[in-house]
């Protein structure tokens, strides 16, 4: 297929999308089932013809063709197979066609899924897809189209190549990771608006929508914990968050979607919360498209970013669109919103549940505070300020434990009110443990909030075990069941419920992790054949510097053997110093790479770093790091991934 | 006094509460690094400003010195537009730090040079800029 | 040769999935499927409710609600399952 074949994909997939929201809006006047019929299948087709020119692009980057500008720019001929297919979205065109073809498989399933189910809120949800779509669309037909072909002046001989720096597994799978969790809300979103235009706002389209809305958390939090890995793994200073705006940017949209998934249980179980759930969901969406906005639209500068560019108005004009149209449709509406069951007592579920959602979303502004700043203070005062991540860490490290602390209390209130007894009988033995891990850490020598961080992941802890204990024992004596079976029973009965737990248990574990940034060291220095400096109680020998040419970069790599204080082996290091397209007669076009290497272990990684090499004399110049509990965040990220996907599990009925 | 009252009261207390202490940070950060001025070479220079503060510009080509002891200790021009300024930084620098690079700077000005404590480089022009490098070439040079 | 293939391409591609759209647009009119999407939304209804009132129980057990909680909620959910199978049986006939 020629390339003119995928641009003309993208005009007719623009001209169905148009002709599926006349065709659908038509018939939700006029009811007549076959326009239905057809809008369905128009949105179909628009999603049919994004995947052809998706296809269209990805062959036309595997065969080199480039004649195509984005072909030539994101790959060349050298690069890969791999990273051939992900340059996809290594680029600003090409990830907005990326955008559009995840939407479309989520639109396409939506459709198909639906087919029998939601009569009546499906027109509306296909209509607000197909809008999305629209968007997209225009984006990519007559914005940055991604079949633009090279100035005509030039015969491209080769192309650019992909930055090394995405040259990497993780960094192929990360951005895709987070576009699924970021158009993954596109669905539940235009359930919300469907649900505001039908008039039903009751817990009809929550129910629909729940497992989508799990699906996209799911995968928005592994897109922001795989990011935070590859920056650790790849970018070389020693850190996996760094409150960049763009990580930022990914964060707001989950702290909303974490708070709409807790607050939505509250609305099937007792039907409160209407306006709230729908306001969060739609600030969610928002906040995802305005995440896509800070990523492309090069207004933050960041290591994200790409090069200014001419979408940022036309991205902000689309979020602004969105915030207007939600929400005074919300305020249309707003009667039907109004819920006659009201809170009861502070001690109860429903109040738990409201207080942590109320601190998401006001962690979610902090963070989008701090973002904004540096626009703020500009317009405000007139010099930009820009915030570093001691600022963000000042602000929500409390709110974060406040947050880690609810985590705790909430399971153990019941539903309306709780007791005094039942108070005392759950909280005894979580409270205890915290208290004594308190005394235990302090006596230790930790202090401040290091303490409070562990003890109160201790306390969580206690309580989720408290929550699998009462549950377990409530049906042992109910059904004379055995304990395991019971807790398997238990859980595979009430997915969502224990899946969510386990959720919590690895966001402890990430907690702990995060704790242990207090305690970092790292130090520079220089090192020659044989010599050995110090660095938090070890000892860094370099043993040997050698050199080596592979395929695509030239390597310096030292070995550098590791010792504790007791002078016993540790294991042995090879950092490596890489200079990618070293071929290339021009120097200033050669690109140097710092290759790491981490020994991990449960209690600490030693991160090491070669920063540079001077080859005359023979010396290196290294960085050391040494990261407590670096691991546990990756252990609470696979757990918090495990959990979820509990919840998701289908059951048989 | 009802239990919505109370709720409205509490969520209202929570919000005032954390709005101050998003202001409070704001105002007085706990440690210096977290906030720093982005301005231009040039006012710098003329108001001598002794805060921290955050440049961009380029490396003057030819100004990289790198100490002959300590090999982290280096010291090169930034230039942006007609304004230069001296500045020193003493760490592991990025892979893409050379002559012509553009960066971003923090640190403290002192008695004409920058004391600079975290240097960050632009993305490469070589992956969003020109396609015009030595493995293209223009057709009409090729015709003539 | 390389016009057939470029044509049945085009075909294939292009035209197929406009006729598949449109094609709706000639059938007479739709009458039975709206019945049918509703009998299973209510089927759907009906399992949501019985798996509300299963978990109603648990919570009782864990001792997370109490007994005149219980009572009342359950009444509630057991009289919309009763006017949700009242339906899928009208629906029916």
């Amino acid at each position: 297929m020629t390339p003119i074949a995928g641009a003309v994909a993208l005009n007719l997939a623009f001209g169905f999308s148009i002709l599926s929201i006349i065709c659908l809006f038509i018939f939700t006047l006029n009811e007549d089932k076959r326009l239905f019929l057809t809008g369905q299948r128009l949105s179909l087709g628009i999603s049919f013809f994004v995947f052809l020119s998706t296809f269209i692009l990805w062959y036309q980057l595997i065969i080199s063709n480039f004649d195509i500008d984005y072909v030539a720019r994101y790959t060349s001929i050298e690069t890969p197979f791999i990273y051939k297919i992900s340059a996809l979205w290594a680029g600003q065109s090409g990830s907005l066609l990326f955008w559009l073809f995840i939407l479309s498989i989520f639109a396409t399933i939506t459709v198909l899924q639906n087919q029998s189910k939601h009569h009546g809120l499906m027109p509306w949800v296909i209509i607000s897809l197909s809008i999305i779509q629209l968007f997209f669309l225009i984006l990519t037909n007559f914005v940055t189209n991604p079949f633009m072909p090279t100035d005509a002046d030039f015969v491209v001989a080769n192309g650019n190549g992909l930055n090394p720096l995405l040259q990497n597994v993780t960094m192929a799978i990360h951005p895709p990771t987070l576009y699924l969790g970021y158009v993954g809300f596109s669905v539940p979103f235009a359930f919300a608006i469907s649900a505001l235009m039908n008039r039903d706002t009751s817990t009809l389209w929550i129910q629909s929508i729940r497992r989508w809305t799990l699906v996209a958390w799911l995968f928005l939090s592994s897109g922001i914990i795989l990011g935070g890995w590859w920056a650790y793994q790849e970018l070389g200073w020693g850190g996996y968050w760094a409150w960049d705006p763009v990580e930022n940017a990914s964060f707001m949209p989950w702290l909303t979607a974490t708070a709409f998934l807790h607050s939505i249980i509250i609305q099937e179980k007792k039907d409160m919360l209407r306006i709230w759930n729908m306001a969060l969901i739609i600030l969610t969406f928002t906040l995802c498209i305005f995440g896509t906005f800070l990523t492309r639209s090069g207004v933050m500068s960041s290591v994200h970013s790409f090069t200014a560019s001419s979408l940022g108005p036309i991205f902000l004009i689309f979020v602004f669109l969105i915030l207007i149209i939600s929400f005074s449709l919300m305020y249309l509406r707003k009667s039907e919103l109004r819920s006659e069951k009201r809170m009861e007592s502070f001690t109860s579920r429903e109040s738990g549940f409201l207080f942590n959602n109320l601190v998401f979303v006001v962690m979610c502004f902090a963070v989008f505070w701090g973002t904004l700043f540096p626009v703020i203070s500009e317009t405000v005062r007139g010099t930009k300020i820009t915030v570093g991540p001691p600022f963000f860490n000042q602000i929500n490290v409390p709110i974060g434990l406040i947050l880690l602390a609810l985590t705790g209390v909430g399971p153990l209130l019941a539903w309306r009110n709780t007791s005094k007894q039942s108070l005392i009988k759950n909280f005894t033995f979580p409270i205890l443990s915290g208290l004594i891990a308190a005394i235990i850490f302090l006596f230790i020598g930790f202090r401040g909030s290091v303490v409070i961080s562990f003890s109160l992941s201790v306390f969580v802890l206690a309580t989720i075990s408290t929550e699998f204990k009462r549950g377990i024992s409530a049906r042992t004596k109910k059904f004379n069941e055995s304990i395991f079976k019971a807790l398997f029973a238990m859980v595979s009965k009430n997915r969502s419920r224990y899946g969510g737990y386990i959720v919590h248990v690895g966001i402890v574990f990430m907690f702990v992790g995060f704790t242990g940034h207090a305690f970092d060291k790292e130090k520079e220095f220089s090192l020659t054949k044989g010599q050995s400096d110090h660095v938090a109680g070890y000892e860094f020998t370099l043993l040997k510097l050698s050199e080596t040419e592979r395929p695509n970069h030239y390597a310096w790599i030292s070995d550098i053997r590791v010792t504790d204080n007791k002078g016993e082996y540790v294991t042995n290091l090879y950092p490596e110093k890489r200079i990618y397209f070293h071929k290339n007669p021009d120097v200033n076009r050669r690109q140097p790479h710092s290759e790491l290497d981490i020994y991990s272990t449960l209690n600490k990684d030693i991160y090491s770093i070669f920063s540079a090499v001077d080859n005359e004399n023979g010396v290196v110049f290294i960085k050391i790091m040494v990261n407590p509990l670096v691991r546990w965040v990756w252990i609470g990220g696979y757990i918090l991934v495990i959990g979820t996907m509990i919840a998701l599990w289908p059951r048989k009925d | 006094m009802n239990s919505n009252k109370k709720f409205t009261i509490m969520i209202a207390g929570v919000i005032t509460v954390v709005i101050f202490w998003i202001g409070w940070v704001s105002s007085n950060p706990k440690d210096e690094k977290a906030m720093a001025s982005f301005i231009s070479v040039e006012k710098l220079l003329n108001d001598k400003m002794k805060k921290r503060t955050k440049l961009g510009g380029l490396v003057k080509d030819g100004s990289i010195i790198i100490s002959e002891t300590n090999y982290l200790d280096c010291s090169f021009v930034l230039k942006e537009g007609a304004a230069e300024l001296k500045v020193k930084y003493d760490r592991s620098r990025p892979d893409l730090f050379k002559d012509g690079a553009e960066v971003i700077i923090t640190g403290q000005y002192l008695d004409g040079t920058f004391y600079a404590d975290e240097l960050q480089t632009k993305c490469a022009s070589r992956y969003e800029g020109d396609l015009r490098d030595e493995s293209s070439y223009k057709l009409t040079e090729i015709e003539t | 040769m390389d016009y057939i293939r470029d044509y049945s391409l085009v075909f294939i591609f292009f035209v197929l999935p406009i006729i598949f759209v449109i094609q709706p647009l000639f059938l007479k009119k739709i009458n039975d499927f709206e019945n049918q999407m509703d009998l299973s939304s209510l089927k759907r209804k009906k399992r949501l409710l019985y798996r509300q009132i299963k978990e109603l129980e648990m919570e009782f057990d864990i001792g997370n609600i109490n007994q005149k909680d219980l009572e009342t909620s359950r009444k509630e959910l057991k009289v919309e399952v009763s006017e949700v199978i009242t339906k899928i049986n009208a629906n029916k006939i």
